[in-house]
């Protein structure tokens, strides 16, 4: 027996809050508008709040005859799928791991940005996945393919992603309705209709141009200084390996920035003594990681320098960007601050810092001092402060903190230069381990200890297994509670 | 008020004789309510059948016309209990909840209700929350039926049948003194179509003309009476039922050509069969099919007399069943065995003994079948074909796609108050832990997820005081519970609280107070009720729930003597009370209720009076978080113990830099937990708040003007 007819399946997923229902909604009247019946479902259950969510929708057209009620399917088949559309590109591989997109039949539509998961967000360093490989297999397995970014395409329409989706739908031709149908079915939800017809045209166009887009998420720098137009560092970083050139000139324009020409010098010579030892291995790799490493640990944010990025005059330009707000609006901005003693003393200098960190009397009374802040930058007395504390960078080198994290990075680049002579495939292991050191307070205190050990680890051991510190690196970065690292360290003991 | 208004859908509900109703499958079963004449209506929310409670809820001026009564029972063991009504009086009730957790939660009253037998008709429709997007654990309601005696109707997924069979049950519950569930599945519940609606019938008994009050001593559960009750049930109820069903064909035959095959399936499955079916070239769209199938709409009792009719003329007939263990496929080979019928029936055999049958389990299952039992059909896909369709990509892009497809657990909305208690609990457990939490059901078990990972156990609703009762002398800690509201007033006042009381017990009950039902989507609860009947959840800043029934004085009245009321937004205070809880000398039950306003629906009751008091040009302040990109390092701690949806990542934009930075987008609603957390926790300096003010007062722009000329002095 063959069917009749046969109906058009759909599936769409979406995330909770996305719109999927309005989405469901508009296409059941679109069908219905062009004579077609729609039957839809969904699984609403606990992914109501953040979770995945999956429509599905069969159409059929109405036939005008005797016990003609169609009998469709409740639940989407691997194989039975003419449509895919996705708010989000994970969810599109999704999709492809359940078996509903098929080479031979699967129309995928998706949005190519990225909402990222809690397990991508709570990673210790990088989480997140790889779009591209998900937009290759896409590509592979569909047998059309339209993915372009909705949810930037949503909010330049000041609209919702739902809208693009149904444009990108309408405009895929993948179903027999007219694009007047779909906006007729828009026009009549009667909310905010304006908005959801822009950024439903956009969907529109987009799918007819058969768009196929990478997600780039957006870089860029916004240190101002040009490294390259001073002699003094424009020769040596000339000499550096071309793989390590333009991190180096970024390095040198964030050390100037931080403190000075000199100490950005300070910089180019350690590198310099980095890359003598270096035998070329993968490209450079170790210098382009000690070159990447040391500028940001020499840039380590103490006080005055959190104190200078908070009155950096860009910034409330793009904190009105952020939040929407027009210039003609009144905006202030309240920081959460909460020094320790600890910090407190790390910007004295270093011989009184000790002191008084180490003294009862002088913690209890800097503890009355600290505790939460919260400051309002736009008014003047803070302005003030804010000035005053970032000028004591220019006590920098003199400080408790200063020292500390000087010796640190001594230590480092000691244990790199050791191994290198070694095994530069250590040294490159070591290296990365400067990766490590970030955050502030009790972060900041494990991630240095953890470093240190493994630096001590590889000069008491004098290892030539490159294994050995890339372990204790993931087993830092695997947790925040100490446990990986420390049973990696007794284990490798 | 609930999540979701159904305050426009129900005005279909008054449909009359011969309109075309379209909707979804619970306005439909509510509709065939009004069309069969019921006289009371009750239950308990939960997925997949909250909507129903949300619809009756919002048509209480339809019911109101009508005479029927609505109650939003307390729990499920309140609505099962409801249906007494029905015992001495031919008045339809029904009552709805999700299963197999409220027929647990029921059993006690169903029970007894199908001892002593009813005269009117009572329904209790359960939303069998089994396979994809279930919350629960998996069972299935069938062995409650059997061994209470109750039958089980389980219609064909389409809104025709769906309310038909709404009357038919009624029928039936009559015609054989038993209440019927009514089974939907979570597909069929949500599903969409169109039917012909009949006029409503107002029930014959209610406020409107009341029965006359009547004793029939022989229907309590009562010793003997309880004897002849369970007599009765097989003597007389069964046959009756049975009889009900054949004359009134509630089971389906759809014949087909090839005579010696057939297919037994539920009426919930049916459409998944004729799928299969389908695209195996054996049916059309229409459900005409080549294979023989018995669709029983009543899946519990079976008629025997039917079964045997459509098994004894073919050799092979194949049971679609879903889930464990399997009622159906033994009773009907005993059937044939009795009978010396050699019919050989496939069942388990070939499909999944657990799980659910979705569309691509029993295409598969059906292409065993065939394969088996008719060597000469020629099917348009093989086995190997469909199992391929179902993992289309090769073995090595299918590791890649798996590495790149990240889980998405069910996690807390942006800005909720059960967020900053669960951010306050894990420092202290970083402080004075590791511990044991028992959990509870509500949108706080999301807390037993990343990133908080707290809770050992979850036992049932309002069970986690319950739960710890054992656990609490073997624990180097006192033992800590957690429950919501809605758990406190469904069941965990009395097994829970009053029991610890009784019973000296010396741990700490976190009740989060949010002021209704969140994880069914906003229903009432009795500690927050407006005078309209539908609840707007707390609003802090006015205290009309003093007419509401207060957690506090519950507590109170069962013994409770260390109380304190916190505001889960103040994670300082919060973090002292759990410290002072764990670790007071008092003895006792240490209970801590943590109150804060459902964020979302603050959004829904304050952005309205925002935007108009932004358009009437009065001053607003609009506050939102931000972190700041240029000091964050990407350790990500800040994310560790939130999980707020607004709090997310974004690439870095320090070239030298490797790691995402965290981010807060748009959807921030300005709770302020990242910031109180960033000073409770002493993470980074890199969270602000930032205030816009709108149709700023004169002051504001003179200070403003002062503030921005100085400093721009200064810079």
């Amino acid at each position: 027996m063959s069917s009749p007819l046969k109906s058009i399946n759909i599936v769409a997923a979406a995330l909770g809050g996305q719109g999927g229902a309005v989405f469901t909604n508009w296409l059941i009247d679109v069908a219905e508008a062009n004579g077609w019946r729609a039957q839809t479902t969904s699984l609403a259950g606990v992914a109501q709040r953040t979770g995945a969510t999956i429509y599905y929708i069969e159409l059929i057209p109405r036939v005008d005859a005797p016990s003609a009620d169609p009998v469709l399917s409740l639940f989407p088949s691997p194989g039975d799928i003419d449509i895919a559309i996705c708010s989000e590109i994970a969810e599109a591989g999704r999709m492809l791991q359940r078996g509903f997109i098929s080479r031979d039949k699967t129309a995928l539509i998706t949005s190519s940005n990225r909402v990222y998961s809690i397990t991508e967000k709570i990673d210790l360093a990088d989480g997140t996945i790889e779009p591209a490989v998900l937009l290759d297999l896409c590509k592979a397995y569909a047998k059309d393919l339209v993915a372009f970014d909705m949810q930037s395409v949503a909010d330049e329409h000041k609209s919702v992603i739902s809208s693009v989706m149904l444009g990108a739908l309408a405009g895929s031709a993948s179903l027999p309705f007219s694009k007047q149908s779909f906006v007729d079915a828009i026009t009549a939800s009667g909310k905010g209709v304006d908005a959801s017809l822009a950024a439903f045209n956009a969907g529109f166009e987009n799918a007819q141009a058969g768009d196929v887009q990478i997600f780039e998420p957006q870089t860029g720098s916004s240190v101002p200084l040009a490294a390259l137009d001073d002699n003094r560092f424009a020769d040596p970083i000339a000499r550096l390996p071309a793989s390590v050139r333009d991190i180096a000139v970024h390095g040198v324009n964030k050390l100037c920035d931080y403190q000075d020409a000199e100490y950005a010098k300070d910089y180019i010579d350690q590198l310099q003594s980095i890359c003598e030892l270096d035998d070329g291995t993968n490209d450079h790799e170790l210098t382009e990681l000690t070159a990447r490493y040391l500028a940001l640990w020499m840039s380590f944010e103490d006080v005055p320098r959190v104190a200078q990025l908070k009155l950096r005059e860009s910034r409330m330009d793009d904190i009105r960007e952020e939040v929407g707000a027009d210039p003609a609006n009144i905006m202030y901005v309240t920081e959460y601050f909460k020094p320790r003693p600890e910090e407190m003393c790390a910007i004295m200098p270093a011989r009184i810092g000790a002191k008084v960190l180490a003294s009862k009397a002088g913690y209890k009374l800097l503890s009355a001092f600290s505790g939460g802040k919260k400051l309002r930058t736009n008014t003047i007395s803070i302005h003030l402060a804010l000035k005053l504390l970032s000028a004591l960078r220019r006590f920098r080198r003199g400080s408790l903190g200063y020292q500390h994290e000087r010796a640190m990075i001594n230590s480092w680049l000691d244990a790199i230069k050791s191994a290198a002579k070694r095994d530069v495939n250590v040294a490159i292991e070591i290296a990365k381990c400067g990766r490590l050191v970030k955050g502030y307070g009790a972060t900041r205190h494990r991630t240095s200890e953890q470093t240190q050990q493994i630096i001590d680890h590889a000069n008491r051991t004098q290892t030539g297994n490159p294994g050995d510190i890339s372990t204790l690196l993931a087993a830092a970065l695997a947790d925040d509670s100490n446990t990986a690292f420390s049973k990696a360290m007794t284990s490798l003991a | 008020m609930a999540e979701r208004s159904f305050k426009q859908e129900v005005q279909k509900l008054r449909a009359g004789d011969g309109e075309v109703f379209t909707g979804e499958g619970i306005l439909a079963i509510t509709k065939g309510l009004l069309q069969s004449g019921v006289a009371y209506v009750g239950g308990y929310q939960g997925s997949p059948i909250s909507h129903l409670m949300d619809v009756l809820n919002d048509a209480q001026d339809i019911l109101g016309e009508l005479g029927v009564h609505f109650e939003a029972n307390g729990s499920e063991a309140t609505a099962a209990a409801m249906l007494s009504a029905s015992v001495n009086y031919p008045l339809r009730g029904a009552v709805t909840w999700k299963s197999t957790v409220g027929t647990n939660v029921a059993s006690d009253a169903l029970s007894n209700l199908a001892s002593s037998g009813v005269t009117g008709g009572s329904l209790v429709i359960v939303g069998e929350d089994y396979g994809e997007g279930s919350s629960i654990m998996q069972e299935r309601t069938y062995a409650f039926a059997m061994k209470a005696q109750m039958w089980l109707v389980d219609p064909r997924p389409n809104l025709p049948s769906i309310v038909d069979m709404i009357d038919k049950s009624f029928q039936l519950s009559e015609a054989s003194n038993t209440p019927v569930f009514y089974m939907m599945r979570i597909r069929g519940c949500h599903v969409t179509g169109e039917f012909v609606a009949k006029d409503n019938v107002a029930p014959e008994f209610s406020a409107l003309n009341p029965v006359s009050p009547q004793r029939e001593p022989e229907k309590i559960i009562l010793p003997p009476n309880v004897y002849r009750q369970e007599q009765e049930k097989i003597a007389d109820r069964w046959p009756a039922a049975i009889e009900f069903i054949k004359n009134n064909k509630l089971n389906e035959w759809f014949d087909g050509k090839y005579k010696n095959l057939g297919i037994i399936t539920c009426g919930g499955t049916y459409n998944t069969v004729i799928r299969a079916l389908e695209r195996q070239g054996l049916a059309d769209c229409y459900g005409n099919t080549d294979v023989p199938i018995y669709v029983l709409n009543v899946a519990y009792p079976l008629v025997p007399d039917e079964v045997i009719d459509f098994c004894k003329s073919k050799q092979h007939v194949l049971l679609l069943e879903e889930g464990q263990p399997a009622y159906i496929e033994p009773e009907i080979n005993t059937l044939l065995r009795q009978r010396d019928i050699q019919t050989k029936i496939y069942g388990k055999n070939l499909l999944p003994r657990a799980g659910e049958y979705t569309g691509h389990v029993i295409l598969q299952g059906l292409t065993q079948f065939l394969s088996a039992a008719d060597h000469s059909l020629d099917l348009p896909m093989s086995l190997e074909a469909i199992d391929a369709l179902g993992a289309p990509l090769k073995d090595d892009e299918f590791e890649l796609l798996l590495k790149n497809v990240p889980p998405r657990p069910s996690g807390l909305c942006t800005g909720c108050p059960e967020r900053p208690l669960f951010s306050a609990l894990k420092q202290v457990q970083d402080e004075l832990g590791p511990f044991h939490i028992s959990s509870d059901i509500g949108c706080h078990s999301f807390a037993t997820l990343a990133p908080f990972n707290l809770g050992n156990t979850i036992m049932g609703y309002g069970l986690s005081l319950a739960s710890s009762s054992g656990v609490r002398s073997a624990l180097p800690h006192k033992s800590i519970s957690i429950m919501g509201d809605g758990g406190f007033w469904h069941n965990g006042l009395a097994t829970g609280v009053a029991s610890a009381v009784f019973n000296k017990h010396d741990g700490v009950l976190i009740i989060i107070n949010n002021g209704y039902s969140a994880a069914t989507g906003g229903q009432d609860i009795p500690s927050m009720m407006n005078a309209n009947l539908i609840a707007t959840t707390m609003d802090v800043d006015k205290l009309e729930r003093e007419q509401s029934q207060s957690i506090e004085n519950a507590c109170r009245g069962t013994g409770v003597e260390w109380l304190r009321t916190i505001s889960t937004y103040d994670i300082e205070s919060m973090k002292q009370t759990l410290r002072d809880a764990l670790t007071t000398k008092d003895s006792g039950l240490k209970v801590i209720i943590a109150e804060g306003e459902c964020m979302l629906n603050k959004q829904r009751r304050v952005k309205p009076l925002m935007k108009k008091a932004i358009n009437d040009g009065q001053r607003t302040v609009k506050a939102r978080f931000y972190v700041d990109s240029q000091t964050c390092t990407g350790d990500h701690a800040c994310i560790r113990i939130s999980g707020c949806p607004s709090l997310t990542i974004k690439d870095n934009p320090d070239p030298l830099r490797e790691d995402p930075v965290s981010y807060v987008d748009n959807s921030c609603v300005g709770c302020g937990v990242c910031g109180s957390n960033a000073h409770a926790a002493v993470l980074c300096p890199s969270f602000s708040r930032v205030d816009v003010i709108h149709n700023p007062s004169a002051f504001d722009k003179l200070m403003w003007n002062v503030r921005q000329t100085v400093i721009g002095w200064l810079s």
